[in-house]
This record gives structure tokens, C-alpha cells and sequence, in this order.
């Protein structure tokens, strides 16, 4: 996509994700004008609009035709919460981006505060909402259960991981791959590139208009992503390694069975369940240890290098070196 | 978008049901003739059929149309629906059976619902089967709403019109033809049925075999799972992987409990095997998806999780030229 002559890029982009948005979208836009303008940085707006069913897009389109800090990016059809930060992030152009939600949830006047961090050389600034205004069975307990896991799992502990308003320098993000449900782990999935990592508390309202989009059902779907990321990127260059750590306990509790099995043996009483299930679990190691392999082959033949994550983030700028370019299919390796 | 004027090419994979090729042409040709668009014919010989090949030739020679891709051996409707479309210069495709489903009247309302929609396919109405006939394809359309979400009502038909755009993105295999309203709509592309009359010899037609019924239910399970799980296989082995190791994990407590409370021997219990055996194949499923998952995370950065329809901003310069704005009509079909 060509940039339009004498339009350089702005400092700030701010990306807002829509989804039947409709009484939000102008409110949103004229809440960001009112925070952003007085700051005196050039920014500019990516909305996406995520297939709305209502008149969200149309509403966006007018905003975007005539305010020329708008971009409206219209999805085919509805692709879910990261796709639209994905696609936001894609073609957002500023040095800074900030992502927040579509529903006012978030206060645009905090953003002032986001940038503050990152003039500070923080590579990403995430939200705190310390004082939620969500439904506390369904909402609140489960997000904090879920935020002390992935602290847990991931070593990236931090207070409120669903928060959308964050902050990030655009070579950290633009790098980092975001893809299936991973807008919840933004801040783990970064932790690939070994970023300064900053919270702050900010504002959080009630929602006013439209409904919210989220139950509890997803919290299988937390567990499982949890897993993914264990695994993408803690683990992403020894894979063998990840897959050994899990088939240890196996080992242990197998050969223990085998041996409690030739005990019981020698007592002349019957073997073969405990031996059999010992046998069993030692070779379950042993195919795990085998995907394992599998995994590092997939690895090495795959696109992505662990030096592609080495230099996003603002410490490692100092090497006046550009930051390898990542995704890229084919090309010099 | 200034377009060149529109041209269809119609598709037409011949397997192993057929009408003779005179009539079958006879026909479509004067369904094509009433859409008043300039258009060509292409079939694809789906295996050596000389005596049909020949048929076609004779129809060139006479100066029709009429292009003829011929395959060395039998591959499958999908492969010979992309072959042909690697020949097809149309804007606009059709693809049509070898055998009459729908009579030739019916294309230019097929045609012309391409006016707002991206495809559209043909549904047979009123539709004359047996109970017996009619009972399976309601089944069959049930089990893929629910699988996908989406209710169509007669994906046996093969008569489609579509953009070209559609074709260029997807690229089936296999005997995924009959699910490409699904993909489509999956792709974002906006897909419509036209109802069209049923052709007298369809009628008499309708016979399905054992094979036919086992392969499109494992299409239909194929397109589940590309459906739903390809970006985040995990979701789908984590589900089977779990319930599996949670099965025999209860076993296994059970048999503790049993050992513990009541001192049955561990040793005497075959059962025993059977818990350990369901604990480690629950664990080796949730590990192929985290393989699946490792794959699409080092193989699939080049694949985008979404499709953007179009980026709208401040209108100085008519807006980016890469973008496709939906087409009425009368510019899109002229």
C-alpha cells in the first residue's frame, strides 16, 4: 500500500477494534480526537471493523471519509478480536501503537500516560483495570484466576492480561505473530523478544451501550491457548526439550510399576498388570520423545529463527542494525 | 473499478455420469445465448473417454466454443474443476455438471445473482426424489449446519456461477467441489442460492452407492476440520486428548481407591492396563496438537488469518487501488 504524498507517518497510531459497535464507533472517535489532539504528536486512528452485522462499518466509513487521521479497515466477514488487532497492527504506520477496545470500556485519556512510558524506553505498557466494572462471577473472578495461571505458566506475571489498552513500540509488535485466540497473551507471546515490560493502572467503565461479547465459556479455550504458548514460546527453539520435560514423570511412574511388577513376581503372585503397565507407560515416553524429535524437525524446517526476535526491542536498538525481518517465507537464511 | 467486459467460461468436468455431449451443449448453449455475454466452453475429460472426446471435437470443429482439456487417467471432479479453470479467460465462471441437473433456462438467473453475491449456487426446486433420497440429503444438510454453521440446502448441485476471485483464492482437492459454497463463505466471499428448475432427466437419475455415502461424510469431517480447527489444532486433539486421559485417570483412581480402602491387589487388576493405556493415549493426542500448533507457528506466517475486504479513508485520492468494492450489477456485468 502506497503512503499518500505529504503525509509522513505519524508518531501515534491508536487501533480500535470494532464488532456491533454502532452506538459506539463516533463516540469513540470523538473521545480519541479529544485526548489525542491536545498531546501535540501526530497520530493517527486504525478502526477495524470485525464484519459487523449492524451499521458499524457504514458509520466508520463516514468517520474515515472525512477525517483524514481515520482508517477504517472492513473485514470480510467477522474473524474474531486478534485478527482485528492483527490486521490493525498491520497497517497501522506509527512508531508507537496502541490498541484499546471498541466499547468505551477503556478511557482514551489515559493514553497520554501509555506514551509517557514508552518515552521512557518501556517496549510495551499494559493496562491494569484496578478497578473493574465487569460482573464479578462471570467476568472478574475467572480473569484473575486465568491472569495468576498464565503468570504461573509463562514467568510473565502481570496483573490483568485481557486488558486491551496497551501500548507498544511498532517494531516489537509489528514481529511478533498474533494468530487463532492470542490477544490474551499478547504480553507472553511478546516475551519471545524479551521486551521492558511496564503496567499501569488505568480507568475502566462500565459499558454503556452494546452488549458484551464474552462468557465463561472460554475458559477451556484459555487453558488450551495457555498450553500453546507454553509451548510456542518458551519452548519454540528446543521442542525436544519441552516434550522430554513432559515425558519424565511418565519414565519415573513407569519403570516404578515395572519394578513393583518383578517385586511381585518374586513374591510368585501375578506380574503382568503392573510389569504391563509399566511397559506401556515407558514406551508412551518414548513415542512423546519421538513427536519431540518430530517437533525439532518441523522447527528447523519452519520460518521462524529466534535471532528474528533478538533485536525489536528498544535496548537492543542500539546496534544501529535494523531488526531481521520476520515471516518471511523463502529469501537468504 | 473499470473492468474489461464480462466473459464467462463455463466449466464442465465430465466423470463418469454424462449426457450426450450434442444435447448436453445443445442445451447449456441455449441457457448461455439468453445471458446475452460472450462465453466458452471448456470440458475436462476426467480419464480417457474417446468416444465423448471425439463428440466435442466435432462440436469445435463446427466452430462452437468449446475448449477440451483431456485427462490421462480419473482425478477427481476438484483437480479437473482446477485444471479447467487454469484454461478459463472468463471474469465470470460457471461450472456445470455433465449430466442435466438443471435445465439450461435456468443460467442467466444464476448468472445474473452474481449482481450481489460472489457465488452463487443452483438449488433444485421444486425437487422430485424419493422419500428415501430426500430423507439422506435432508441428514446430510443437517449434520453440515451443524458442523458449519452455515445451511445450504442442496450442495449436490453442481451448477454454479462464480467471480474468478473466488476460484483464484481457493484451490480445492480432493471432492471438496461440493463444499465450495462452504469454503467460499468461509473465505468471506458472499454466497447465494438461486432456485433453478430440475431437469426432466435428473429426475430419473438419483442413485447414490455405499462409497458415495462413506466419502462425503469423510469430506464433510475433512471440511470440519478446516473448518474450524486448522489455525488452532490444539482445541481439537486438546478435546479428544483430554477426555481420553480424564477417562482413565478416573479408572486409575478407582483402582487406587480399591487398593487403598479394600486391598485389592494393584497386581491382580488387568483393568489396570486398560487406565494406563487411556492416560498415555490421552497424552500422545494433546501432543500432536501441540505439534499441529508448533507447525502452523513456524510454518504458517505467511498464511493471514483474515481477508480485508477493503481500507477506507480520507477521500482525496479515490482510495486505495487495491480495493474490490462490491459490484451492482450493471457495472460488474457488461
Amino acid at each position: 500500500m502506497s503512503d499518500r504524498a505529504g503525509c509522513p507517518p505519524p508518531t501515534l497510531s491508536v487501533i480500535v477494534p470494532f464488532y456491533n459497535e454502532e452506538e459506539n464507533i463516533e463516540r469513540m472517535h470523538a473521545a480519541l480526537v479529544r485526548a489525542l489532539e491536545p498531546l501535540g504528536v501526530s497520530f493517527e486512528m486504525v478502526f477495524v471493523d470485525d464484519g459487523s452485522r449492524d451499521s458499524t462499518a457504514a458509520r466508520g466509513e463516514v468517520i474515515a471519509r472525512a477525517d483524514s487521521r481515520v482508517r477504517l479497515v472492513k473485514f470480510r466477514r467477522n474473524y474474531g478480536q486478534t485478527a482485528a488487532m492483527a490486521a490493525g497492527i498491520e497497517h497501522a504506520r506509527g512508531e508507537t501503537l496502541i490498541t484499546m477496545d471498541g466499547d468505551l470500556q477503556n478511557d482514551p485519556a489515559d493514553i497520554e500516560l501509555f506514551l509517557a512510558k514508552i518515552a521512557e524506553g518501556y517496549d510495551m505498557v499494559v493496562g491494569w483495570r484496578f478497578n473493574r466494572q465487569d460482573k464479578l462471577v462471570t467476568r472478574k473472578i475467572p480473569s484473575r484466576v486465568a491472569n495468576w495461571l498464565i503468570g504461573r505458566v509463562t514467568g510473565i506475571r502481570i496483573q490483568d492480561n485481557g486488558c486491551s489498552l496497551k501500548a507498544f513500540r511498532a517494531t516489537l509488535i509489528k514481529h511478533i505473530p498474533l494468530y487463532s485466540e492470542m490477544h490474551r497473551f499478547i504480553p507472553a507471546m511478546a516475551s519471545i523478544a524479551g521486551p521492558r515490560l511496564a503496567e499501569i493502572k488505568v480507568r475502566h467503565h462500565a459499558r454503556q451501550y452494546g452488549r458484551s461479547k464474552y462468557g465463561l465459556s472460554r475458559v477451556y479455550k484459555v487453558l488450551l491457548d495457555l498450553m500453546v504458548i507454553k509451548t510456542v514460546a518458551s519452548f519454540t527453539a528446543r521442542p525436544l526439550l519441552w516434550f522430554s520435560l513432559m515425558c519424565t514423570p511418565l519414565v519415573v511412574i513407569g519403570a516404578a510399576a515395572f519394578v513393583a511388577g518383578l517385586v511381585a513376581l518374586g513374591q510368585g503372585r501375578p506380574a503382568i498388570p503392573l510389569t504391563g503397565t509399566g511397559v506401556i507407560l515407558m514406551m508412551a515416553a518414548m513415542v512423546l520423545l519421538a513427536s519431540g524429535t518430530l517437533a525439532e524437525l518441523v522447527y528447523k524446517l519452519g520460518d521462524i529463527r529466534p535471532e528474528d526476535f533478538a533485536r525489536l526491542t528498544k535496548k537492543s536498538m542500539v546496534d544501529p542494525r535494523p531488526p531481521a525481518r520476520v515471516l518471511s517465507r523463502g529469501g537468504v537464511r | 473499478m473499470t473492468s474489461a467486459p464480462a466473459r464467462l467460461s463455463v466449466l464442465i468436468p465430465v466423470g463418469s455420469r454424462q449426457s450426450p455431449a450434442e444435447r448436453l451443449y445443445a442445451e447449456y448453449k441455449a441457457g448461455l445465448e439468453l445471458t446475452g455475454l460472450p462465453f466458452e466452453v471448456i470440458f475436462v475429460l476426467d480419464g480417457p473417454q474417446p468416444d465423448y472426446e471425439r463428440a466435442l471435437l466435432e462440436l469445435a470443429r463446427r466452430g462452437e466454443p468449446v475448449v477440451v482439456v483431456a485427462l490421462t487417467r480419473y482425478f477427481g471432479e476438484a483437480t479437473a474443476l482446477m485444471v479447467g479453470f487454469e484454461q478459463a479467460s472468463g471474469s465470470h465462471i460457471l461450472t456445470l455438471p455433465a449430466y442435466l441437473q438443471i435445465e439450461g433456462t435456468e443460467i442467466p438467473a444464476l448468472v445474473a445473482a452474481l449482481g450481489q453475491a460472489d457465488l452463487a449456487v443452483a438449488v433444485r426446486e421444486p425437487r422430485a426424489s424419493s422419500w428415501f433420497q430426500s430423507l439422506r440429503r435432508r441428514g446430510f444438510h443437517a449434520l453440515l449446519e451443524w458442523v458449519t454453521g452455515l445451511d445450504f440446502r442442496d450442495l449436490g448441485c453442481n451448477a454454479r456461477a462464480l467471480k474468478r476471485k473466488v476460484l483464484e483464492e481457493i484451490r480445492l482437492y480432493g471432492d471438496q467441489q461440493r463444499f465450495l459454497p462452504v469454503l467460499a463463505e468461509r473465505q468471506g466471499f458472499r454466497v447465494r442460492e438461486v432456485a433453478a428448475r430440475q431437469s426432466k432427466e435428473d429426475i430419473n437419475r438419483e442413485r447414490y452407492r455405499a462409497r458415495s455415502y462413506t466419502r462425503g461424510l469423510l469430506d464433510l469431517f475433512n471440511v470440519f476440520f478446516l473448518v474450524r480447527f486448522t489455525k488452532k489444532p490444539l482445541r481439537f486433539f486438546g478435546m479428544i486428548g483430554v477426555g481420553v486421559f480424564t477417562i482413565g485417570l478416573l479408572e486409575l483412581a478407582y483402582l487406587v481407591a480399591d487398593r487403598m480402602l479394600f486391598s485389592t491387589p494393584l497386581a491382580d487388576r488387568p483393568a489396570l492396563l486398560l487406565a494406563a493405556l487411556m492416560i498415555v493415549l490421552g497424552v500422545q493426542i494433546f501432543a500432536l496438537g501441540l505439534l499441529g500448533e508448533l507447525i502452523i507457528f513456524t510454518h504458517g506466517g505467511g498464511a493471514k488469518d483474515y481477508q480485508v475486504e477493503r481500507i477506507i479513508h480520507y477521500a482525496e485520492d479515490g482510495g486505495d487501488p487495491e480495493i474490490a468494492r462490491p459490484a451492482t450489477l450493471a457495472t460488474d456485468l457488461t
